[in-house]
């Protein structure tokens, strides 16, 4: 294969890759540096762009054979990881001026790409390190409260630790398949060699952390809430979605059974009645997304009792609804001098009188997150406890859309809160800059077509 | 084509007002309301025209259209008109105006989220009663419910917010289970017969055993009983009553609760005729339950909403009676009762709100001798009481007579063949009426007659839109009444059809040794994912 190939295949990452050298350049050489918001907006366009083109075009091929390859599917996982970041770069400038934050963000999206066309746990955990490491900075970046720091610190020791299981785990993998590829991973999970089956779950839990699955998600509560707006979606979103969409890779058509499927459906279901009933007591705005997210954390692994084949799409299609809806929630709040005020559910009170059409929009995003139709989450939700329910796991389905049921409640307080309730104290909003407003925008128009012709992103594979 | 064009229409005209609404300048309520009342009628009088052009003599869907939508589920978008729901959609598109009009003094706040509300709500039940595929159905459903907890909870009364979460958590829990077996009876229409489909039409031919029946049904029943509401999972609904705006109220007993006989009648019992069969005496008796325990609870009411809140219970019973009655006179009994309690109900809680705008309370004891003070008012309340109870020539005696009739039938066949219990229940179920007239009109007694006494006296009699609203809705009642001729003759096939959908058997018992016909079919012949369990399985 010829470099020029490979420069093509790899496109979304060489973009990345771009944009991150311009944007340390004009750091470095410009005394007072500006545009680089526009340019971190251009390069992460340009590479969703271009992860889609290559989508289009059926690319398929392994630039580094055994280490790096695409398919259509990993494409389209990048377009929709690239897509959903461009709302966090929009949102992001009321909060984050200098360029760092841009530098850091698109390193991370850069180990995100990697990391969904992974074909080697090397790569695999390359491109987690890199996906994970610049947002500890981006955490603590903000600095506004002193839990800023708890936060950081507390989801550095977490992710570490994560690491070292993913890390432990390969090895035993390792020992015992005498391979890196991360076929090793499905192969061992019909084995029955306990060296291969602890390296499994080792995999899987550094997987649960990093999604936040119970009882692994200590950590996510604190950073969201201790990490400035953009981040918190950033993390809540973006981080997610590659991590479910690695795990997909990694599970790929594997065959679930036994023990495994166990703690695959057990773990899950747990997360969601907790995550769920945990969000019922929350007066942070972002607390509470932390809860939820635990909670979409649980149905995503659902998705892997599924039939292999049904999997990565049902993957893709839930953190895609699921990134849009948050995302919309966080463009469409509104903007406050006070960080710790803004994030006050009490300050929610009354929103609709003062800023009608942000409350709108926040209450489609809890809708859709509670899996109402006629809003994406729902069709989302559908597909996945479908294919649940088609490999024969009909109880664990139904137990997790009780469970689900059990998240109703809090997004409906937060709805309560801000069309049902009068106004305690007299809350003062800046008024939402032109890109956030943007941002808000294209989640909604993004929403309402998943919503309405949710076709447009199924049956693509 | 052009009518299905029409029906269309019908259903998205609500949407496009909505967005005329949002377009219009803050301030304007006068202008919001007008518009709003404006579309209700265009879109009764497209209601009406496409009834009138409702062929009763064709069998299935008229006016349809049918669309890829999920094609890689099998869904589609599918609408149409038949015997169920042609009925249920005129009301509905009748109620429309009637409730945007009577809301035109009582809200004051907030009044464009309001008509808003209104619309969307319009929509999302018009378009559950024409959705003929299970998932779009679904869609809809759940959609009402947004609106309706909105309306309960920014213009409700006092404890509005416990009412409405009450309200959106009760009826959720039924279609959570619901979800899941409708995810379940389509898989297993795919496995046993290869075809991936969500429509109605192909959903009735699905074969299952009577266990997986029975369990369906109960998903489906129970998210259908609480909408309904059958005793004991009524509990949300004197609350979401008492707290709901008068708006809020009619839309609920109006055509809310509907939705959940309408759910067993097109669905609920159709899909599962094996298990409808073997819960019928259940059935049976929580209807009579619902039509006693509703009379009874409504006579000891204080709160006047309360009594008719309650007396929705009882006549809803009726409904159910003649549902499982599964024959054509309790069949057709049932659907005009829908109609006829949409209709007196709807009045009657318009009456409510209009004596409540008045005079500020529900108490029943603050009010006495109303007929002195406000005769015009105490005209039409009595006629809407008397029709509510079942007088002849009003709609609701033809609904309750051929519930009856249906009822006693079926269980005099049932007695024959040596069971009791279906006739002894059919007698309870004749106690009710006289409860029924009992609790009504001891309620109008009081209210109309005796020493005059209400409290923010003076206050004017009905002004001309009030009773322009109940003129209308008892000349509908009267026309019920007299003429329901030609409504059942739109149904009679429909009701032929769920008679026959649920007398055929359809466990699904294949001969030995044919092999399964699905692909997903395992070896053993039984769907793939009916495995129940937790996976361990080898």
């Amino acid at each position: 294969m010829n470099w020029g190939s490979i420069a093509t295949l790899m496109l979304p990452e060489n973009l990345l890759l771009a944009g991150i050298v311009l944007l340390i350049g004009i750091e470095i050489v410009m005394r007072a540096p500006r545009g680089e918001l526009a340019l971190a907006l251009l390069a992460v366009t340009a590479a969703a762009a271009a992860a889609f083109w290559l989508y289009t075009t059926g690319a398929g091929a392994a630039p580094f054979p055994g280490h790096f390859s695409v398919t259509p599917a990993t494409l389209l996982g990048k377009a929709v990881v690239l897509a959903l970041a461009i709302p966090v770069l929009l949102i992001s400038r009321d909060d984050f001026a200098a360029g760092p934050f841009h530098i850091l963000l698109l390193s991370s999206l850069y180990g995100a790409c990697l990391l969904l066309s992974s074909d080697s746990f090397l790569t695999l955990f390359l491109g987690l390190e890199i996906m994970s490491t610049p947002v500890y900075v981006l955490v603590l970046l903000a600095y506004r409260r002193p839990e800023s720091a708890e936060a950081a610190l507390k989801y550095l020791v977490l992710g570490g630790a994560a690491s070292a299981a993913l890390l432990m785990g390969v090895s035993l993998l390792y020992g015992g398949s005498g391979t890196l590829a991360i076929s090793a991973f499905t192969q061992a999970l019909v084995s029955t060699d306990t060296m291969a089956r602890a390296g499994i779950v080792l995999v899987i839990v550094a997987f649960f952390v990093k999604a936040a699955v119970v009882p692994f998600h200590t950590w996510a509560p604190d950073a969201y809430e201790g990490a400035s707006i953009p981040v918190t979606a950033y993390m809540a979103t973006i981080i997610k979605a590659a991590v479910l969409l690695a795990a997909a890779r990694l599970f790929a058509e594997g065959p679930m059974r036994g023990s495994i499927a166990d703690l695959l459906a057990l773990l899950p279901l747990v997360s969601i009645v907790w995550g769920n009933l945990a969000a019922m007591r929350q007066k942070s705005f972002r607390r509470l997304i932390a809860y939820s997210s635990i909670a979409h954390a649980g149905y995503l692994f659902y998705a892997f009792l599924g039939a292999g084949p049904t999997r990565f799409e049902a993957v893709l299609f839930y953190v895609l609804a699921y990134g849009v809806m948050n995302l919309l929630a966080f463009a469409a709040l509104p903007p406050h001098a006070d960080d710790a005020a803004r994030d006050r559910l009490d300050s929610f009170r009354g929103l609709f009188h003062r800023a009608p059409f942000a409350a709108v929009l926040i209450a489609m995003a809890m809708l859709s997150l509670a899996g109402i139709p006629p809003f994406p989450g729902f069709v989302a939700k559908f597909l996945i406890f479908k294919n649940v329910i088609a490999a024969g796991y009909t109880l664990y389905a139904v137990l997790g859309l009780v469970g689900s049921y059990l998240g109703i409640y809090f997004y409906l307080r937060v709805i309560q809160l801000m069309f049902m309730s009068e106004e305690q104290a007299k809350v003062t909003h800046g008024k939402p800059g032109a890109l956030t407003l943007g941002a808000a925008l294209a989640c909604l128009a993004a929403a309402i077509v998943l919503g309405v012709y949710p076709a447009s992103m199924l049956g693509r594979f | 084509m052009f009518d299905a064009a029409l029906l269309n229409i019908v259903v998205y005209l609500p949407l496009g007002g909505i967005a005329l609404l949002l377009a219009a300048p803050a301030g304007q309520d006068a202008f919001v309301r007008r518009l709003t009342l404006g579309l209700m009628t265009l879109q009764l009088a497209l209601v009406a025209w496409l009834y009138l052009r409702f062929d009763p003599t064709v069998a299935g869907l008229q006016f349809e259209t049918r669309l890829p939508w999920i094609a890689s589920w099998g869904v589609h978008y599918q609408i149409g008109l038949d015997g169920y729901n042609v009925l249920l959609v005129l009301m509905t598109a009748f109620l429309g105006p009637l409730v945007v009009a009577g809301a035109f003094t009582a809200i004051r706040k907030d009044v464009k989220l309001f008509y808003s509300m209104v619309l969307l709500i319009q929509f999302a039940m018009l378009g559950t009663f024409v959705a003929q595929d299970l998932f779009l159905f679904y869609v809809f459903w759940e959609t009402m419910l947004i609106p309706m907890f909105l309306m309960i909870g920014i213009w409700g009364g006092e404890r509005r917010i416990y009412a409405t979460i009450k309200f959106f958590l009760y009826t959720a829990f039924g279609s959570i289970l619901m979800l899941a077996a409708v995810i379940y009876l389509v898989l297993s229409l795919q496995s046993t017969t290869g075809i991936t489909s969500f429509a109605f039409a192909d959903l009735y031919r699905s074969q299952l055993p009577l266990d997986v029946q029975c369990i369906l049904l109960a998903a489906f029943g129970l998210s259908f009983a609480i909408k309904v509401p059958m005793v004991p999972l009524h509990t949300w609904l004197p609350d979401a009553h008492v707290e709901a705006p008068t708006a809020g109220s009619v839309i609920l007993a109006g055509v809310l609760l509907k939705m959940g006989t309408y759910g067993f009648m097109k669905l609920g019992f159709p899909l599962f005729p094996d298990a409808t069969l073997a819960f019928t005496p259940a059935i049976m008796f929580l209807a009579v339950v619902s039509i006693v325990y509703g009379a009874c609870v409504a006579l000891v009411q204080t709160d006047i909403k309360k009594i008719i809140a309650y007396s929705s219970i009882s006549h809803l019973g009726y409904v159910m009676l003649g549902l499982v009655s599964l024959n054509l006179y309790g069949i057709q009994g049932a659907v005009i009762q829908m109609v006829s309690h949409g209709l007196t109900a709807a009045g009657l809680f318009l009456m409510v709100g209009m004596i409540y705008e008045r005079c500020h309370t529900r108490e029943l004891a603050d009010y006495g001798g109303l007929a002195k003070l406000l005769p015009v008012y105490s005209v039409f309340f009595a006629i809407l009481t008397l029709a509510s109870i079942g007088l002849p020539t009003t709609s609701g005696f033809t609904g309750e007579f051929l519930v009856l009739l249906g009822a006693f039938g079926a269980a005099w066949q049932q007695y024959e063949l040596g069971s009791t219990l279906p006739l002894a229940l059919a007698s309870v179920a004749v106690s009710g009426v006289v409860l029924g007239a009992l609790y009504m009109l001891w309620f109008a007694q009081r209210f109309l007659f005796g020493a005059a006494k209400a409290p923010h006296q003076p206050f004017g009699d009905l002004d001309l839109r009030e009773r322009a609203i109940l003129g209308i809705i008892v000349a509908a009642v009267f026309v019920l009444g007299l003429f329901p001729d030609e409504p059942m003759r739109k149904t009679e096939l429909a009701a032929k059809q769920f008679q026959q959908l649920v007398g055929t058997s359809r466990t699904g018992v294949r001969a030995a040794g044919e092999p399964g016909r699905g692909p997903a079919a395992s070896e053993n012949g039984a769907p793939r994912f009916a495995r129940a369990g937790t996976g361990s399985a080898p």
